[in-house]
């Protein structure tokens, strides 16, 4: 059976001093990828079984999310992608709020004069 | 706004490539990560630039950054940036895998429904196995696509184009409207608004890919003859057969867009829909001279692009120019640094009949709801296209 190319022709880039964080990062992404792909499984049997028990695998392949349950799932989606990412979330919010002063200086405000 | 609470689904036709219940799960997941990316982490970039970055360089030269490379220079180290550059292209490779999934599982059965053509078929399909693939094409995959538009890997094989109308329609997060048309959409909406006594009889749309852009154009100007060339031939196969199963009329050829054979003075519109950035300093003003040589008098041509760099923030050119490096697109930066006036002339136009304007997208003004954030980078989710044409 033919075999579709894989890679995109073309150096890739790298983006980190260390080009093995890029492909952690890679890694990481994809697996998050594979636990919303069993999240939306999971609601997709919840979903037939709230109708009848018992129910066949090819139910779930026909089964076709409603614009409702595409929102939902976008919506579940997009927090779950909030705890996944939440190191870049909260370093976002330390550079927006300013909160960047080394830590030290806290030990030195409560030893000294705090 | 790329909105979650609405998304948008891609309207079926014979030609798409099935999804079983996790492919399709798979595929969504990707278009909320590059919805994600956009909403919640491509903004910090500029956070990073006025904080940290934009501060050291003027620190160090006693002025402000003059240019994309001087902030690209410093940008490159920041944590944040190569955090986002990073999920980034992540986003885009997966978001070619997890089309490809569907399309490897299918490949001789979607081939052979693809392949089959209609009993009575309303346009056509002209191929040329003789024809070169440009070296610009070839040079590395275009938008990361593993074999880019060209490469073929079973008989006939329109696995290229399965792949790519898909990916399309999650690279853009769906906000090219169920048909992956909003370009073509925007231009032939601009066309009827902004010239409403112009109703052209023979339209080309160059390096069309599948046709998705070549569509609105049989809708708007139901009385026109529409012609559309690629030089990639999976494209062509599935182009062929998505119009047909749409019912709508249009005539694809494999061909350069640099020389084509088709007679001097035959059109009165040609089109191109973010085509010419995939081209090459020499390509781009043959294809420009070939218009010329094509249109008749009294006729145009109307190129979508992304906006030119001039007079853009050094900071914002450089976010602008992410594709260039990290989406394998070589020849992006300096199209986008080219004379346009210039180009038009020296491929026989008159300058003075040259325009360049910021449309608004038709999808948009339906849905009248996106944001004004760039991916990258790249298009999808500007809410306005750039074009860039001139009347002969």
């Amino acid at each position: 059976m033919a075999k579709l190319q894989r890679k995109a022709k073309g150096e890739r880039p790298t983006f980190f001093q260390d080009s093995n964080v890029d492909k952690v990062i890679a890694m990481v992404m994809g697996l998050a990828g594979e636990v919303a792909v069993m999240h939306d499984r999971m609601g997709t049997m919840e979903h037939l079984l709230e109708k009848k028990a018992g129910i066949k695998r090819s139910e779930i392949e026909k089964y076709k999310p409603s614009p409702k349950v595409m929102a939902e799932r976008a919506a579940w989606r997009e927090q779950f992608l909030g705890e996944v990412l939440r190191i870049v979330e909260i370093e976002q919010e330390a550079l927006a709020t300013g909160d960047t002063q080394p830590y030290d200086s806290a030990v030195a405000l409560v030893e000294w004069d705090g | 706004m790329s909105d979650s609470s609405n998304p948008i689904r891609q309207a079926e036709h014979k030609a798409l490539p099935p999804t079983t219940h996790d492919e399709f799960a798979r595929q969504e997941f990707v278009r909320s990560y590059k919805q994600y990316l956009v909403k919640n982490v491509h903004g910090a970039n500029q956070l990073a630039y006025d904080k940290r970055v934009k501060p050291k360089i003027k620190r160090e030269k006693q002025r402000d950054p003059k240019d994309r490379f001087e902030v690209r220079d410093e940008m490159v180290h920041d944590p944040h940036y190569q955090m986002f550059s990073a999920l980034l292209r992540t986003s885009q490779e997966m978001m070619w895998s997890s089309c490809q999934i569907p399309v490897q599982r299918n490949l001789e059965s979607m081939n052979k429904i693809i392949n089959k053509t209609p009993k009575k078929p309303l346009g056509s399909l002209r191929l040329d196995p003789t024809l070169a693939t440009p070296r610009y094409h070839t040079a590395v995959d275009i938008h990361c696509q593993p074999g880019g538009y060209h490469s073929e890997f079973a008989d006939n094989d329109a696995s290229a184009g399965m792949v790519y109308d898909r990916g399309v329609h999650l690279y853009a997060m769906g906000q090219m409207g169920p048909h992956n048309n909003d370009i073509g959409a925007s231009i032939a909406l601009w066309l009827t608004e902004n010239h409403p006594k112009f109703k052209p009889l023979k339209i080309l749309d160059l390096g069309c890919a599948v046709g998705n852009s070549t569509v609105p154009y049989v809708d708007t100007f139901p009385n026109a003859e529409v012609h559309a060339v690629d030089v990639a031939a999976p494209m062509l196969r599935y182009g062929h057969a998505r119009a047909e199963d749409m019912g709508k009329t249009i005539h694809f050829t494999q061909q350069n867009a640099e020389s084509m054979d088709f007679e001097d003075e035959s059109f009165d519109l040609i089109v191109s829909h973010i085509l010419l950035h995939e081209t090459s300093d020499k390509a781009i003003r043959n294809i420009i001279k070939e218009c010329g040589r094509l249109l008749k008098k009294g006729g145009m041509m109307v190129h979508a692009e992304t906006p030119q760099y001039k007079g853009m923030d050094p900071f914002d050119a450089f976010m602008l120019d992410w594709d260039t490096r990290n989406n394998n697109e070589p020849f992006w930066a300096r199209s986008h640094e080219i004379d346009l006036k210039q180009l038009s002339e020296q491929g026989g136009f008159d300058p003075n009949k040259e325009f360049e304007s910021m449309i608004p997208s038709a999808f948009q003004i339906t849905e009248a709801k996106r944001s004004l954030t760039f991916q990258g980078g790249d298009f999808g989710g500007g809410g306005f296209w750039f074009i860039y044409g001139n009347e002969k």
